[in-house]
C-alpha cells in the first residue's frame, strides 16, 4: 500500500517535471503564436522563422517584436509576398513577460528568467 | 495457463487484423436516390490555374485521388498550420503518383499565379504533386462549400476572409471520402491512413 502511494507520488512528480513552469505563458503562446510558429516552435520553411534558432531567443528585445510586430516582404522581380508578424498591442507587459519566459524556457539552452522590469525597460528602447 | 495466453494472443491478432481489413472508406455528404441508384455527393466543378500556369480542372484530377484545402498567402490566422499538415501528406506520399495535393486560394485577387509560385518556392517543397490554384473569387468561395469548407469574405476577420482549416480527401470520382482538421495535427495520422486505404482500394480494383 505504502509502496503504491510512493509510486503514485513519483509518477505525479515526474509528470510535473515535464510540465513547463510557465503555464500562463504556454497558454498565451498557444493562443497567440502557435498558429504561425507552431506548437514546437519550428515555424514554416522560409515564410515563418523557427524560434529555436532565432537570434532573439534569450534576448529581452523579443518584447519589441511581440509588441510592435514586424512588417517584411519577400520580393522576386515585380512579385511580392508579405512576411509579416502582427503586433500584439492588447497583451499586457505581464503577459508578454510570461510568453518570453515560456519561449526561452522551452527553446533556449541557456535559460535565464526575464522579469517584468526587464520587459518594461526593453519596451522603452524599441526601435521605432 | 500456457494455452490461455496463446488463445488470448490469437484473439488479439484477429481483432487487429479484422480492424485493418475493414477497408472501405465511407462516402461523406448527402446521398440521394436517382432512378433507383444511390448517388453520392460530389465536389463542384472548377477550372483554375496552378503555380506553373497549368490549367487544372476536375478532368485533370480524375486520374488521381487528392487532398484539398482552402487558404490564402497573406492569411494571418490558421493557414500556416494547415499548410504544415499538407506538407506532411506531401512527404508521406511523395512516391505514390496516384495522390495529389490541391490548395485553392480564396483570395485570387491578390494570389495570382506568380504569387502562388513565390509562395510554393518559399515553402521549399517538392511541387511535382502539389497544385496551388487560383481562379475566380466567387466561384472558389462557392466551390469551398461543396468541399464542406465554409469560406466567405468578412472585413472583420483576420486577413479579410473567414474559413475553416479542413483538409478534404476526394476520390477519383469526385466523392468526399475523409477529412482532417488541418489546425489539429493529431487528426493527421488518421487522414494519412485513410489516404493509404483509398490508394489500396483502387489498386486492388485494377488487379
Ligand atoms: C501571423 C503569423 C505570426 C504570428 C501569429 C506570430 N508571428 Fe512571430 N513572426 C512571424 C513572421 C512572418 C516573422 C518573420 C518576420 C520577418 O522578419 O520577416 C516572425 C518573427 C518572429 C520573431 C523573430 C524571429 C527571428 O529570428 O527573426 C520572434 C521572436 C517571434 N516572431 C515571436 C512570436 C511570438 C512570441 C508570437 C506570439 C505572441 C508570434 N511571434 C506570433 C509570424 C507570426
Amino acid at each position: 500500500m505504502i509502496q503504491r502511494a510512493m509510486f503514485m507520488c513519483f509518477v505525479v512528480l515526474l509528470a510535473s517535471c515535464n510540465e513547463s513552469p510557465y503555464m500562463q505563458g504556454k497558454r498565451l503562446y498557444a493562443a497567440n503564436c502557435a498558429n504561425c510558429h507552431m506548437d514546437d516552435g519550428s515555424g514554416l520553411a522560409s515564410l515563418i522563422p523557427p524560434l529555436k534558432s532565432s537570434k532573439l531567443i534569450g534576448d529581452v528585445s523579443m518584447a519589441c517584436v511581440i509588441a510592435y510586430g514586424i512588417r517584411d516582404t519577400i520580393f522576386r522581380d515585380s512579385v511580392f509576398l508579405p512576411r509579416e508578424m502582427p503586433s500584439f498591442t492588447r497583451l499586457s507587459e505581464t503577459e508578454v513577460t510570461n510568453i518570453i519566459n515560456y519561449v526561452n524556457h522551452t527553446w533556449h539552452n541557456d535559460f535565464k528568467e526575464t522579469t517584468i522590469l526587464d520587459v518594461e525597460a526593453a519596451l522603452k528602447k524599441c526601435p521605432k | 495457463m500456457k494455452y490461455k495466453s496463446l488463445w488470448l494472443g490469437c484473439l488479439a491478432l484477429m481483432v487487429l487484423l479484422s480492424c485493418r481489413q475493414n477497408a472501405e472508406l465511407p462516402y461523406l455528404g448527402q446521398t440521394t436516390l436517382q432512378d433507383g441508384k444511390t448517388v453520392h455527393h460530389k465536389v463542384g466543378t472548377f477550372a483554375c490555374y496552378s503555380q506553373d500556369s497549368q490549367l487544372v480542372d476536375n478532368a485533370v484530377l480524375s486520374q488521381h485521388i487528392y487532398v484539398a484545402d482552402f487558404f490564402f498567402t497573406s492569411c494571418p490566422s490558421i493557414c500556416p498550420r494547415v499548410i504544415k499538415e499538407m506538407m506532411k501528406i506531401n512527404d508521406r506520399f511523395k512516391d505514390e503518383p496516384m495522390v495529389k495535393l490541391v490548395s485553392f486560394t480564396i483570395d485570387p485577387k491578390r494570389d495570382d499565379v506568380a504569387r502562388l509560385k513565390l509562395y510554393a518556392d518559399n515553402l521549399g517543397i517538392d511541387q511535382s504533386k502539389w497544385y496551388f490554384l487560383t481562379g475566380d473569387k466567387d466561384a472558389v468561395l462557392d466551390l469551398a462549400n461543396t468541399f464542406f469548407v465554409p469560406a466567405f469574405e468578412d472585413k472583420d476577420a483576420p486577413g479579410g476572409f473567414d474559413h475553416s482549416g479542413k483538409i478534404i480527401l476526394v476520390d477519383k470520382e469526385g466523392h468526399v471520402r475523409s477529412f482532417s482538421e488541418g489546425t489539429d495535427p493529431e487528426t493527421t495520422p488518421k487522414l494519412l491512413d485513410d489516404i493509404q486505404t483509398l490508394v489500396d482500394t483502387y489498386k486492388k480494383a485494377t488487379k
